[in-house]
């Protein structure tokens, strides 16, 4: 099979702008193709990725941005939601040999919507869900709670999390949060919906990113560093959060699949990064026993080793991850471009002191994680 | 390009006012009936592609999550594809670059939309942006009106042929309509009747315009080992091509519609077709307004720009005519926005795999199949043939 590369990226930082949405994204999208040397006339397809709930009151987002996205008098198309979709959506396009370039973006102005409890509300279903106040905060506080009751997880080890992820965003200039916290300083923050404290949650931030991808002679061509496609999964659940089991979701399945086209066998051997997508703070440590990094119910132990940290076995979030900036839509692609920068050598302050061959960026929306999608890039 | 890739079925929904199931019933309306058309057992799909129009038309946000169940995608890959009107048509192509990709043998594709559940005209007033078009561009007919005239004064057609032969098509489409089982709306209408029905926006009156439909269509694409294994009679995914535009209506040129033109050259291309209204059999336009499927002719390529109106009153596009366009009535009559484009593509899949029923088009090889999106901004076509 041809291989798809990724010859490079731009993104915004998460910190709240009063710069105007459709100059941010001509922005990032001009910057990508300037770093790669190319005219907007010489990418061949635009994969977008928003969702018009988080789109500050304009429908059919795509249709906004569509040319200040470079693709005026192009062919592309949009993905809602997610923004790892759209990147394998543009390297399906490349792999068929249709396109040999394709500019993957995606925007969240995450300051012009309201908060994110009252916008994932609107995933509820009308009739059973939407009249007791459902949303991704209670779901993950029901999981967060379980997850306490069935493996002895603690309040400690989650703010663990937090004061692990915020740390490392000290080193990174797209983080929204910066500060050092202790874990006294999360446990004794507000409860925002028992059991998860308000420094256990995301905050909400902003993210315009693109990301240039092209086939494999046109990429070794356009950059001297490369960083290669090697596997994708993803993975959906039931609708229904009674209907699933929230300690045994897709993820495992995604990453399964991710995990075979890549060739892992050993995923916490052979992965030398891995950005995740922890909304809340526990869910990393859930997400990492579904992985594959440690058995079930060890993520808190795992954390507790010292594995997740930067200088550790399995180095997880040294960007801060979605703990320190939360641009709903486009935190995924903000994991692989985190990954794609430590691959190349350029992370700056947050580089790992380790050589990264293997990345694995995730991400998941949806309640408690109803949907899960993994990639997989190398050098 | 890529590997050849299969159309192996499709199902739609009956449409109309469906007050009668919830909007997932719906999906799994047409969900089951793919399925048993095709024989194929859901545990054999290996991606899912779901797609509507935006949240505020559905009432619910990224619906992928709602239908996750009904569109058996438990467990499975799921993109979620949305270009506003010509979200059909994009969601087609998701299922065409999957299997062509090679990262997929079997794809199920399903659009919907329950209209009667929404305020469509209300959604589509925030298409547009807040500050600038917002206050006089509401709704879709709005826009399309406008269209229609910038085209007639540009290319000078006299308003009365331009009157007459949208009323041709009208009256020919609603009759049309009587033949599809899954239409919405089917009417015999007079001339009379036609011409004289209450003014939407000027000069589109209301038997030129689309109703809200109910519905939803799903379709399941195939590579070619995996169609050979089957053994049926399938539709070939002959050429794709899209193109999109500004963002700004009044930037923009929309009678020698650039975006229209170009979606159309590629898909050419690609299938090898050099004269469309000679090459392809039949056409299904996407005709939310009888005056847009006079431009499209001219757009892509059925004649030139100024002879759509004789042509048509000709009868050139008729039933009976050299290229017999929206034989199945077309979005005229049958309009679930989500599922629109992809009722299309099954409309062009059923055309040239001989199973059109009582508007089959003989003989049909080779079809065309189109969505149109955005604020007039978006068009996409695909081709389809008998042989790959």
């Amino acid at each position: 099979m041809n291989r798809v590369g990724i010859v490079d990226v731009a993104m915004t930082p998460g910190v709240e702008t009063k710069d105007y949405f459709l100059d941010q994204v001509f922005r990032v999208s001009k910057e990508v193709l300037d770093k790669a040397g190319l005219r907007r006339e010489d990418v061949s397809t635009i994969v977008s990725a928003s969702s018009d709930v988080f789109h500050g009151g304009v429908s059919c987002a795509n249709s906004y941005y569509w040319d200040a996205g470079a693709a005026f008098l192009k062919n592309g198309s949009r993905q809602d939601g997610e923004s790892l979709f759209a990147f394998i959506y543009a390297v399906m396009r490349i792999l068929t040999g249709h396109h040999d370039t394709a500019l993957v973006i995606g925007v969240c102005k995450g300051s012009e919507n309201p908060d994110d409890d009252m916008l994932t509300h609107f995933f509820t279903d009308p009739f059973y869900q939407r009249q007791v106040g459902l949303n991704e905060t209670v779901a993950a506080a029901l999981q967060k709670r379980e997850y306490m009751d069935r493996y002895g997880i603690t309040d400690e080890q989650c703010a663990g999390v937090v004061v692990k992820n915020l740390e490392n965003a000290l080193r990174n200039p797209y983080a929204h949060v910066k500060k050092k916290v202790s874990v006294d300083d999360v446990l004794t923050s507000d409860v925002v919906m028992d059991p998860l404290k308000a420094m256990e949650c995301a905050p909400k931030s902003e993210g315009m990113i693109a990301m240039l991808l092209a086939k494999e002679d046109l990429a070794k061509k356009l950059t001297d560093k490369p960083v290669w496609f090697k596997g994708y999964g993803s993975s959906m659940d039931k609708f229904y959060l009674g209907d699933r089991d929230l300690l045994d979701g897709q993820l495992g399945n995604a990453a399964q699949k991710a995990y075979d086209t890549a060739g892992i066998k050993d995923p916490k051997k052979e992965i030398d990064v891995a950005e995740l997508c922890e909304p809340y703070a526990f869910q990393e440590l859930l997400w990492c026993e579904d992985l594959g990094f440690c058995d079930r119910g060890e993520g808190g132990r795992l954390l507790d080793s010292g594995a997740t940290a930067r200088d550790g076995e399995i180095p997880v979030n040294p960007s801060g991850g979605v703990l320190a900036s939360n641009p709903y839509v486009t935190r995924g692609l903000y994991r692989l471009a985190e990954g794609f920068l430590q691959i190349r050598g350029q992370a700056g302050e947050r580089q790992l002191d380790r050589k990264v061959h293997t990345a694995l960026a995730h991400s998941t929306h949806g309640f408690a994680g109803q949907c899960h999608a993994v990639a997989i890039i190398g050098s | 390009m890529g590997r050849p890739v299969a159309i192996i079925g499709s199902a739609q929904t009956n449409h109309g006012r469906r007050f009668d199931v919830t909007y997932p019933e719906l999906v799994k309306e047409a969900v089951d009936a793919v399925f048993e058309n095709t024989g194929i057992s859901p545990d054999d799909i290996e991606g899912v592609v779901s797609g509507t129009m935006p949240s505020m038309m559905e009432g619910v946000a990224l619906t992928h999550f709602y239908f996750a169940d009904v569109l058996r995608s438990v467990g499975k890959p799921i993109l979620k594809t949305e270009t506003c009107g010509s979200t059909g048509i994009s969601l087609a192509f998701t299922g065409y670059y999957w299997i062509a990709s090679g990262m997929a043998d079997l794809v199920l594709v399903v659009g919907s939309e329950k209209m009667n559940e929404g305020d469509s005209q209300a959604t589509m007033t925030t298409v547009v942006d807040p500050f600038y078009q917002r206050y006089f561009i509401s709704g879709a007919p709005g826009v399309f009106s406008m269209q229609c005239q910038e085209w007639s004064v540009k290319i000078g057609i006299p308003e009365e042929k331009v009157r007459a032969a949208a009323t041709r098509l009208s009256i020919d489409h609603h009759n049309d309509a009587f033949d599809n089982p899954h239409a919405h709306i089917k009417k015999r209408l007079t001339e009379e009747e036609v011409n004289t029905a209450r003014i939407i926006t000027y000069p589109v009156r209301l038997w030129d315009v689309c109703p809200n439909s109910d519905g939803a269509c799903a379709m399941i694409f195939a590579s070619e080992k995996m169609a050979q294994k089957l053994g049926k009679k399938v539709a070939w995914v002959k050429g794709v091509g899209y193109s999109g535009e500004e963002y700004w209506f009044g930037d923009s040129e929309k009678a020698i519609w650039q975006c229209a033109i170009d979606a159309s050259r590629q898909a050419y291309d690609m299938a090898g077709i050099k004269n469309p209204r000679k090459d392809l059999d039949v056409a299904e336009v996407y005709n939310p307004f009888t005056f847009q499927e006079l431009l499209y002719y001219e757009c892509f390529g059925f004649c030139n720009f100024g002879e759509a109106c004789d042509l048509t009153l000709k009868g050139t596009f008729s039933r009976e005519g050299e290229l017999p366009c929206d034989p199945s009535g077309g979005t005229l009559c049958t309009n679930p926005i989500g599922a629109t484009g992809l009722n299309r593509v099954a409309e062009a899949a059923l055309q040239v795999t001989g199973q059109a029923g009582a508007h089959q088009i003989p003989g049909a090889k080779l079809s065309l199949a189109h969505a149109m999106g955005g604020v007039d901004q978006f068009n996409g076509v695909m081709i389809l043939g008998s042989d790959k």
